[in-house]
């Protein structure tokens, strides 16, 4: 199996087709190679929106107390576990179980609240403005909506003909008196959600813009194509 | 979170305690939990559909699909729900929708009923070979696409 290459076996810890061996050679290469991790992070980051899809079931109210109840035979059977290799703790035992609680109330809990409460607020962030672009005879040819943090939504209205060896380039002007700042490229010209950062929150009367560029994008970072559309944002009325 | 524990284990006493599986072992993990290297929801996913999957190469499974029935929903159905719940935008669903029903099939499957590929040949009644086969070249053109 040796020959297999290494994305395909990352590839089938992820989607849970790995035997429980591979899953444990594939996580002790991962502790040896920090890319061999990262190649995994990114494999995981592929799929997990297939998680996301699944009924937002409440979870039973009596949940938490059977967690703690486990928690709690775990931290006695420790106990035990102590007492029979009869090692004198140099700290007050309870230490190490308060920094791991201070550990895991942090990044994890946040993390965990968001995951249990669900969390298709952060998925899909309302818009703060709406654009139409319009091409040059004045048909609308996309809506643009950006959230406060730039995650961008173009959805294309028609089905473009986007010319041999070009993309099409979305541009927005977030400083009315500067220069144009891309987006992002829709490769395979359908409707999709750029995330661009670094920039302001996006405000009403901005600017934004779809332009052909060659393959990989605009080389002078600035819109040099002919333009699909252009419109100007409004703020949407919830 | 029980929604996707639910799904693999299509019970609901089974999916409850995955989930508090899942917690006790986050919590004994988390030191494990590198911030700069992963996404926390993700990871958390991860130990969740691990410990799932454990259930039922461990033998729960005939039990879980002598309840099928009081589950009702088909594989299909539920896979189908969770296709079209990625939202059209999303880049796995735009590379999804590329490949053929085969091999969309089987990779969804696997993901997220937990199948094993046995399993998956034998609920699509083609030999294991091709299932192998699907798999392997869907995982390639996913990554591909998605890269």
């Amino acid at each position: 199996m040796t020959d297999r290459s290494l994305h395909e076996r990352i590839d089938e810890v992820v989607v849970g087709l790995a035997s429980e061996a591979e899953v444990a050679e594939i996580e002790a290469l991962c502790a040896a190679d920090p890319d061999v991790a990262s190649q995994l992070e990114r494999a995981r980051r592929r799929y997990v929106a297939l998680d996301y899809t699944a009924d937002n079931l409440p979870l039973p109210s009596d949940l938490w107390t059977r967690i703690e109840a486990s928690l709690d035979s775990e931290q006695e059977r420790q106990v035990e576990a102590d007492t029979s290799a009869e090692i004198i703790p140099l700290t007050p035992r309870n230490t190490q179980g308060r920094w791991r609680a201070a550990a895991f109330g942090s990044a994890i809990a946040a993390a965990v609240l968001a995951v249990a409460l669900g969390f298709s607020l952060a998925m899909a962030p309302e818009p703060t403005v709406i654009a139409v672009l319009l091409d040059s005879k004045g048909q609308p040819i996309a809506v643009v909506e950006g959230a406060e943090n730039n995650q961008t939504l173009i959805t294309l209205l028609e089905n473009t003909r986007v010319p041999a060896n070009s993309v099409m380039q979305v541009w927005t002007k977030p400083d009315e008196n500067g220069p144009p700042v891309s987006l992002g490229l829709l490769a395979a010209a359908r409707s999709r959600t750029l995330t661009a950062t670094g920039l302001p929150p996006p405000r009403a009367e901005q600017l934004y813009e779809i332009t052909f560029e060659p393959t990989g994008g605009s080389p002078t970072n600035l819109p040099t194509g002919p333009i699909l559309g252009k419109g100007f944002a409004k703020e949407p009325v919830y | 979170m029980l929604g996707v524990a639910r799904r693999m284990l299509r019970r609901a006493d089974l999916a409850e305690d995955a989930v508090q599986d899942c917690f006790v072992l986050l919590w004994r993990k988390c030191s494990q939990f590198d911030a700069r290297q992963g996404q926390a929801k993700a990871w958390i996913y991860t130990i969740l559909r691990n410990r799932c999957l454990t259930l039922l190469r461990n033998g729960d499974r005939e039990i879980a699909l002598d309840e099928d029935k009081a589950e009702k929903a088909s594989d299909e159905a539920i896979l189908e729900v969770a296709y079209n719940r990625l939202e059209r935008t999303n880049d796995l669903r735009i590379c999804l929708e590329t490949l053929d029903p085969n091999k969309r099939m089987a990779i969804l499957s696997s993901y997220i009923l937990g199948y094993s590929h046995g399993e998956i040949a034998g609920r699509m009644g083609a030999p294991l070979g091709s299932v192998k086969a699907w798999v392997r070249r869907g995982l390639l053109m996913l990554r591909e696409c998605l890269a």
